[in-house]
């Protein structure tokens, strides 16, 4: 039992790093971000080429990987959803192209690369026990890691000057860019961090259970789902989600078996559409009407 | 020969699934990703009819279309009460969880494994084994989806769906029951979409989950906007260009191993790419993609290659 809580606590702040780029992106640009997912798993493949493929000491491939996926993110916004939104490209229309962009991404990174699963470390990894509990030093690692980094951007976003423009912008752009706050740049300083978050999460992944080309648009959908059931009204919100969705993760497959991690993933999902729209730490108003 | 005839069936089946999205996506401008789940519960249902309950085959067509349509109606109440994402987060959501349940409810769908020896069917006596035998079959099922489709957006129906589409509020305004033309057409298109279900599931004779994933839903919104979403021939020519696109491939000769992988890169490269560029027509404040305006699948195809990452160049192409 505290096994499995334990379990789902690690995967869970994983998925809350991933989330809070996502429902950061989401809120401030409109911008439903699946290619997120290609962040992500870019991220991972490109921590497998430094790390195993170039033998690159473990730091230097993290930053690569972290540099990777901002690059792309920032990339992305640049050259398919700016030039959309200039167009004024319906929302769906957003969704869609970045449907493509994934779909391409990740095409070609099993071009280059392969289909099979890769796994990054050699051999069993050392374990740290802690009563009954027994985790893994890459475990640890995502839980510091995204407390770590879920502090920092929570302080981010409330005391830095460039983080209250960060939330000015997704309250209400029309209204920040008639006071003189560059929407633009900032979208790209938004897409910097969420691809950021996306790279930790990545890398903590990778690590742990290995990469294929696959990984990232389960992990981006868990995200999008803890969005909406932490509520996107609070930037911190989707954190709460993501560490809750991989706490029942981890119970559904205790309970019954890994198999119906998903449906139950999206039967949550549904079940907060229906009857809780705007999240656990929403606001009344629904989210569709934003 | 047989070759070509097995395209071209392959070709009819995606016609009767775009054709039937695009009652959805097309006229009633939802943009839905759980079609591929109607295709599979159509594929599934008759095969459980025939092997389980020895159903023949025209009594389990039926009754596979009612089991989705039903399906598609449940799917429909909770998910039109969204718009816009949340729709289509609705809807994937169902697909993903149809494709769980297909894969692991192993004691009714025997899962992963999926179900092999569906039988062949017997049309009024006539048993049909062949190839061009099941072309003929697929052709007459085509024009029947054909002309229910056709039926429907011409009708006074369509009509309402379509300005449903174009305007929420004044169709409201003309006392359209909004809600209801929603479900009605995503009924329709989940009853449609079985029709290719089962047609697939006695064709292969084997179904398993993996060919109704959520990849599927995805190829099928691709065959109906590449073609044209919201008219009648779109959807016929996207299954054309999505479905012998990498069999032409697969003629320009190339590495086995590299093979694979390049033809799904550079298919996938095209279709996401136009997908973007053809996108463009469907933004609001009105969908403008209607029988009316000519439907230009070519012209977006030249600026394919390009358009997924630069979308805006393929933008200047497809607004001349």
């Amino acid at each position: 039992m505290e096994q499995f809580i334990a379990n789902g606590l690690c995967k869970g702040s994983v998925y809350a790093l991933v989330a809070l780029g996502f429902g950061l992106i989401y809120t401030t640009s409109g911008v439903f971000h699946l290619a997120h997912g290609a962040v992500y798993t870019t991220a991972a493949y490109s921590m497998f080429l430094a790390s195993v493929l170039l033998q690159l000491p473990l730091l230097v491939s993290v930053g690569l990987a972290l540099v990777t996926a901002v690059t792309l993110g920032v990339l992305v916004e640049l050259l398919v959803y700016q030039p959309l939104d200039r167009k004024q490209a319906s929302r769906a229309a957003l969704l869609i192209s970045s449907l493509g962009v994934y779909i391409v991404a990740v095409n070609l990174l099993a071009m280059f690369f392969g289909n099979e699963t890769r796994i990054l470390r050699s051999g069993a990894e050392a374990t740290v026990s802690l009563g009954n509990v027994i985790l893994t030093r890459v475990q640890l690692a995502q839980i510091a890691a995204s407390a770590l980094f879920v502090a920092v951007y929570w302080g981010f976003l409330r005391k830095s000057p460039l983080g209250r423009i960060c939330r000015a912008v997704a309250d209400d752009p029309v209204l920040a860019s008639s006071l003189g706050v560059k929407v633009q740049a900032t979208r790209l300083v938004v897409f910097t961090l969420g691809s950021f978050l996306a790279g930790i999460g990545a890398v903590l992944i990778a690590l742990d259970v290995g990469i294929d080309p696959q990984i990232g648009f389960p992990v981006v959908l868990v995200a999008a789902v803890a969005c909406i059931i932490g509520g996107l009204h609070r930037f911190i919100a989707p954190a709460l989600g993501g560490i809750l969705l991989g706490l029942i993760q981890s119970l559904v497959v205790w309970q019954t078996s890994a198999m119906w991690e998903s449906a139950v993933t999206f039967t949550l999902l549904i079940c907060f559409l229906l009857f809780r729209p705007q999240g656990l730490l929403g606001m009344r108003q629904r989210l569709e009407e934003r | 020969m047989n070759y070509i005839f097995h395209i071209l069936t392959m070709i009819l089946l995606y016609v009767i699934l775009g054709l039937s999205l695009n009652l959805v996506v097309g006229y009633g401008g939802m943009l839905s990703l759980c079609h591929a789940a109607f295709y599979g519960i159509g594929a599934y249902a008759s095969a459980l009819l025939m092997m389980d309950a020895g159903w023949s085959f025209l009594p389990s067509l039926a009754a596979a279309v009612i089991i989705a349509g039903v399906i598609a109606y449940l799917i429909s109440v909770p998910s039109i009460r969204f718009h816009g994402d949340f729709f289509v987060l609705a809807t994937l959501g169902f697909q993903i969880i149809i494709f769980s349940i297909l894969n692991n409810w192993v004691a009714f769908t025997k899962g992963p494994y999926g179900i092999s020896g569906i039988p062949r069917p017997s049309v009024w006596g006539l048993k049909i084994i062949s190839i061009p035998a099941f072309f003929a079959l697929s052709f007459m099922l085509t024009v029947v989806v054909w002309f229910v489709s056709g039926r429907l957006a011409k009708s006074p129906y369509g009509r309402a769906l379509e300005a449903v589409r174009d305007s929420e509020l004044a169709a409201l305004a003309l006392g359209k029951n909004v809600t209801r033309f929603r479900r009605s057409a995503f009924c329709i298109a989940g009853g449609l979409a079985a029709v290719a279900g089962v047609l697939f599931a006695v064709y292969a004779s084997y179904i398993d989950p993996t060919s109704f994933t959520l990849d599927e839903s995805v190829f099928i919104l691709c065959v109906v906007i590449i073609g044209g979403a919201g008219n009648l021939r779109g959807p016929i020519i996207g299954a054309v260009i999505l479905v012998s696109l990498p069999e032409l491939l697969r003629l320009v000769r190339m590495p086995d191993a590299i093979a694979a992988n390049m033809r799904q890169v550079s298919s996938r490269f095209a279709f996401s790419s136009s997908l973007v560029s053809t996108i463009s027509k469907i933004k609001p404040p009105t969908v403008c993609a209607n029988s009316s305006t000519p439907f230009r699948p070519f012209k977006a195809l030249p600026a394919a290659a390009a358009a997924s990452i630069f979308p805006s160049v393929s933008f200047t192409f497809a607004d001349k």
